[in-house]
């Protein structure tokens, strides 16, 4: 199919993009990557009146090395965030749930602002994002603002980015000492995840002295296990040490059913994917 | 067969070998009065569980049992023999079907000494263009790029039966060597005349007439040219060298399989990881080992697909729910594993090719080879069937279906 007809701005700056969401609120839809708004468009799930290519705003292109963390641009596609040396040596995790998207003609295209602000609850990188207590910066007609990971997503396809706002940055900390591993389960080697942990691990001497752990598809937003984080601490690095805090990786979730597998089956999942996560990311 | 093999405590290849009809004891005829023409069963089976490191395969699974490994091995067996070469018109006329099963057709000799031949046996995808022409180059004698094949519109390819049921080359390329036969006997007279020779003198080898204890001769090519032209043929021969055949077999033709699939089974997800899939087919003797090779391993992973992935899923409205590809799942290349295709040869006694047909030898052994494989992975858990496609949630709710004490893991159990 071929999307409803709309009308076509490509902004070269945040203010002059930022003006024209202000102008035509919820009819107005911000085009980066395309990996998911065009599919969307082309099968007319969403009609909106205008598209707004912010493809051609440089300052979204940029990355920064800011030493404690790095800055990432919303424009940034995904090769080249996994291309970037900070990324590879200090966001592990992240760099490990981004090789895990699509495949390479998609992450050639696809942005990782684009994807955090479609939210799909099924995206590889939100659950990478928000254990890694990632920052959202925001630009709005009224200034920038900050926004933790955890309090980004708020609904399923929704996101603290307001009708009239940008999401113009990601800055994530890195985690120097950690280890990390994202565990997708899927079905084909082309599918969603149907469960996926990103899990980061601190340990001392074979003890986990700190954990974060994010859930992909185990609700209507990607989520942290807090319950297994916390109960992790102080537990040996070994598949006996670990398993009855992963057990508890599923708490407090409620998972989609599909043709892949029922609500129970996906907790189920959860913990067996955490309990692998925390082990590969601690070496184990 | 494996419900009885784990009943009486038999290995599950063994079992079934206890029903084959013998090597020495074809060609075999049934109490139903159907004639298997060729086969042996005894030599595939020993090559397929040689290919496949069968009892190594075994021992490892009764090591993994034994150390209670979360990831189990089951290994299926799958061995089949198939009715091909569709059909005898006087079998289908006993079946009450309208038309016959003979297939047909024509080679076109041009004046430049190109081949054109034309089939009723009309390919998709198959490769019987490629197929036909080796048979045409090699019978004919000449140059494989010469022959073009044709069919399709039934203003060129007008008889015939189509293809289906594995029946092309058995049927149809039969039909075709037929043609070329004709070809050659309708040239021999000319070349004769052309020649000056006694028809009783000349022989026929790579596409040439020659005079036997001479040098003379003459190319078929030339000849058709000479046939074209008409202007010094004996009298009363027509000028042309195009031919018909219609070929209808005697009987059917019975290419068999053995096929082993080994598969690990993640009992903590249920996953189902292929982990070695070899196949040993007789299909009588092969005209194109690619081809072959093709059409073997894209029916292996269409019956593969239907025992892991492909499912067709209707709610209670009778709408349809995996209707598109992100639910209705089909496996690429990366979700499949290298096959081991292999071949054990009897030639078929129903057509002088010796073919006995392979389109749909894959997807008839595959699909049971891999459910058979998931159920022998966990029969050990009480398990004695799981429906297709063993999709994780299926294996993983089918292992933990007779836990005790009512967890959470037995909550919606499918079986």
């Amino acid at each position: 199919m071929i999307p409803a007809q709309f009308e076509y701005l490509a902004p070269t700056s945040v203010e002059e993009a930022l003006a024209a969401l202000a102008e035509h609120g919820d009819e107005a839809k911000v085009l980066a990557g395309g990996q998911s708004l065009l599919p969307v468009l082309r099968m007319r799930l969403n009609a909106p009146e205008l598209i707004v290519d912010i493809g051609g705003i440089d300052s979204l292109r940029n990355m920064v090395d800011e030493g404690d963390s790095v800055l990432i641009g919303a424009m940034v596609p995904y090769y080249q965030i996994l291309a970037d040396p900070s990324v590879q040596t200090g966001l592990g995790l992240l760099h490990k749930a981004i090789t895990a998207v699509a495949d390479p003609q998609i992450r050639h295209r696809g942005t990782l602002g684009g994807a955090l602000v479609h939210a799909d609850p099924a995206g590889d990188c939100g659950a990478a994002i928000l254990a890694l207590d990632a920052e959202l910066v925001i630009s709005g007609q009224g200034g920038e603002r900050t926004v933790a990971a955890a309090d980004f997503f708020e609904d399923l396809f929704a996101t603290a980015v307001g009708e009239d706002e940008l999401l113009t940055h990601i800055r994530v900390p890195k985690l120097d000492g950690w280890g990390s591993h994202y565990e997708k389960f899927v079905r084909l080697a082309q599918q969603w995840p149907i469960v996926a942990v990103a899990a980061a691990v601190k340990t001392d001497g074979g003890t986990i002295s700190e954990a974060r752990i994010g859930l992909v598809n185990m609700g209507s937003t990607a989520l942290r296990a807090t319950a297994t984080e916390q109960a992790l601490v102080g537990q040996e690095a070994t598949e006996a040490g670990v398993r009855e805090a992963c057990d508890l990786a599923a708490e407090g979730t409620s998972p989609p059913a599909d043709l892949n597998g029922d609500a129970d089956y996906r907790k189920h999942l959860a913990t067996v994917l955490t309990r692998r996560a925390v082990l590969a990311a601690a070496g184990n | 067969m494996d419900e009885l093999a784990a009943e009486v405590g038999v290995d599950p290849l063994e079992i079934r070998e206890k029903n084959w009809i013998k090597h020495e004891e074809f060609p075999f005829t049934t109490v139903a009065g159907l004639e298997y023409d060729s086969g042996n069963y005894e030599v595939a089976t020993e090559m397929a569980k040689a290919n496949f490191g069968y009892d190594e395969l075994r021992a490892e699974q009764k090591r993994r049992q034994e150390s209670g490994d979360p990831v189990q091995l089951g290994i299926g067996v799958s061995t089949f023999t198939e009715m091909c070469g569709w059909a005898p018109s006087k079998l289908i006329g006993s079946l009450s079907y309208g038309a016959g099963g003979w297939e047909h057709a024509t080679i076109r000799m041009t004046g430049t000494g190109k081949v054109e031949v034309i089939t009723g046996a009309s390919a998709h995808g198959q490769g019987q263009e490629t197929a036909f022409s080796q048979i045409v180059a090699d019978r004919l004698g000449v140059p494989f790029e010469d022959v073009e094949v044709l069919h399709g519109d039934t203003q060129v390819a007008a008889k015939g039966f189509d293809t289906y049921g594995s029946r092309s080359l058995v049927v149809g390329g039969e039909a075709v060597v037929r043609a070329v036969d004709k070809v050659i006997e309708k040239a021999k007279p000319i070349a004769a005349h052309l020649l000056e020779a006694n028809i009783d003198d000349l022989e026929y080898s790579s596409g040439r007439f020659k005079v036997r204890g001479t040098d003379q001769g003459i190319g078929i090519g030339e000849l058709a040219g000479a046939v074209f032209a008409a202007h010094d043929l004996p009298d009363g021969v027509e000028a042309t060298l195009d031919s018909d055949a219609t070929f209808d077999p005697d009987s059917l033709s019975y290419p068999h399989g053995r096929h082993l699939c080994a598969v690990e089974v993640d009992t903590e997800t249920g996953r189902v990881k292929m982990r070695k899939y070899t196949c040993v087919d007789d299909i009588g003797n092969v005209i194109n080992p690619m081809i072959v090779a093709g059409q073997v391993h894209g029916g292996l992973v269409q019956g593969i697909a239907q025992a892991l992935w492909e499912e067709a899923v209707y709610d209670e409205a009778g709408t349809l729910v995996s209707a598109s590809f992100v639910d209705y799942l089909v496996p690429t290349a990366a979700d499949t594993i290298s096959f081991d295709v292999d071949h054990n040869t009897t030639p078929s006694t129903t057509n002088t090719l010796g073919t006995k047909g392979v389109g749909e030898a894959g997807t008839i052994a595959s699909t049971p080879a891999v459910v058979n494989a998931v159920v022998d992975a966990v029969r050990q858990f009480g398990v004695s069937d799981i429906m297709m496609p063993c999709t994780p949630e299926r294996v993983w709710k089918a292992i933990h279906a007779g836990d005790a004490g009512g967890t959470d893991r037995t909550e919606g159990a499918d079986q």
